[in-house]
């Protein structure tokens, strides 16, 4: 076994899920094992493992919001706070940089990202409910970016500056369109009205969920659908599609 | 003055690293003259947003008027989050 190799107890921990469902997910042929040379036990690759997170980073995002109970997520995913996430931008931006595909509005891209985690720092600063920081992922060949708080929603932080929302649909809709100018206490900005107008002219889309609220916008469409979620989450989630 | 945004990082997106941009910055104008014009130049600068923008050049808009003059930038996200300050703070930068 080499330093990147895994046994089937460390590979789950790494993972987050029992070592039954490591055996079911090989036998499926999920995630297969490594077993030459090694008898019956089971090994993983660290690469491997890390390829599998990211490729499934969508439905852990959904699964880590929608939790009632708040955990850590992995590693790979996890920014404690707004420097880890500043850091894990450089990254994304390196692994976007070289895909002509997308030049022409690469740094729009990389620029709705920033805004929409910044967001999530700057709404709960001081007031997580339960885990400090997001989730944040990336999957580069399925063009799609995700990211996720349990932080206080979008609709509990706009209530303290416009009294008269009364639910999340509502909360969602003045985020993304009201120049909000009366903004004490909170000293924001405007990132998420700046997200809509960057997807509404780009091949990007979003689907964004607050609460019981979720909303989507279709690239190159600046025209909001909000809609009741079938399954209400922490805070807040956005998966980007380029 | 020539302020070359690249300086303080090529991914220019949080609120907070603006906020703390404005402070280390603010003692470079100490000495300045009354009638100094104070350039931004963008050259370099990768990804720019509204939330640092707005913490560094709404600030300095307020702080200079139409003695702060933008450098025009073919940035996609410079120029987007330039129109989005104007619109959200309803000012106009000086841009040429």
């Amino acid at each position: 076994m080499t330093n990147n190799q895994l046994k089937i107890n460390e590979a789950a921990n790494y993972l987050g899920v029992s070592i039954d469902t490591l055996r079911r997910w090989d036998d499926k042929g999920k995630l297969k094992s490594l077993r030459v040379g090694q008898g019956d036990h089971r090994y993983y690759n660290l690469t491997q493992l890390e390829e599998f997170l990211m490729s499934s980073c969508v439905g852990l995002a959904i699964k880590w919001a929608r939790n009632n109970i708040g955990g850590k997520p992995s590693d790979i995913f996890y920014c404690s706070d707004s420097s880890v996430f500043q850091g894990r931008l450089y990254k994304l931006r390196k692994a976007l940089s070289d895909n002509k595909e997308i030049e022409s509005f690469f740094s729009l891209l990389i620029s709705v990202v920033g805004e929409i985690g910044d967001n999530s720092f700057g709404h709960n600063l001081g007031n997580w409910p339960d885990v400090i920081g997001i989730f944040f992922a990336y999957d580069i060949k399925k063009k799609t970016i995700v990211l996720a708080d349990r932080g206080q929603g979008i609709f509990k932080t706009l209530k303290r500056v416009k009294l008269e929302l009364s639910n999340d649909a509502e909360a969602l809709k003045v985020a993304f369109t009201e120049i909000l100018s009366g903004r004490a206490p909170e000293s924001r900005g405007n990132g998420l009205k700046y997200v809509r107008s960057v997807v509404g002219k780009n091949p990007i889309s979003l689907f964004f969920q607050s609460g019981e609220a979720e909303l989507s916008l279709d690239q190159n469409n600046s025209l909001l659908k909000i809609k009741k979620a079938k399954k209400p989450i922490r805070g807040c989630l956005a998966i980007i599609k380029f | 003055m020539i302020i070359d945004i690249k300086k303080f990082g090529a991914i220019l997106t949080s609120r907070q690293l603006g906020k703390e941009a404005l402070a280390a910055y603010l003692p470079n104008f100490n000495n300045i003259s009354e009638e100094e014009k104070i350039y931004i130049n963008f050259n370099e600068i990768d990804v720019f947003s509204p939330s640092w923008g707005d913490e560094f050049l709404t600030a300095l808009y307020r702080k200079f008027g139409d003695r702060l003059i933008l450098k025009k930038s073919s940035n996609a996200s410079v120029k987007a989050s330039l129109e989005m300050l104007e619109e959200a703070n309803n000012m106009k930068f000086n841009i040429e």
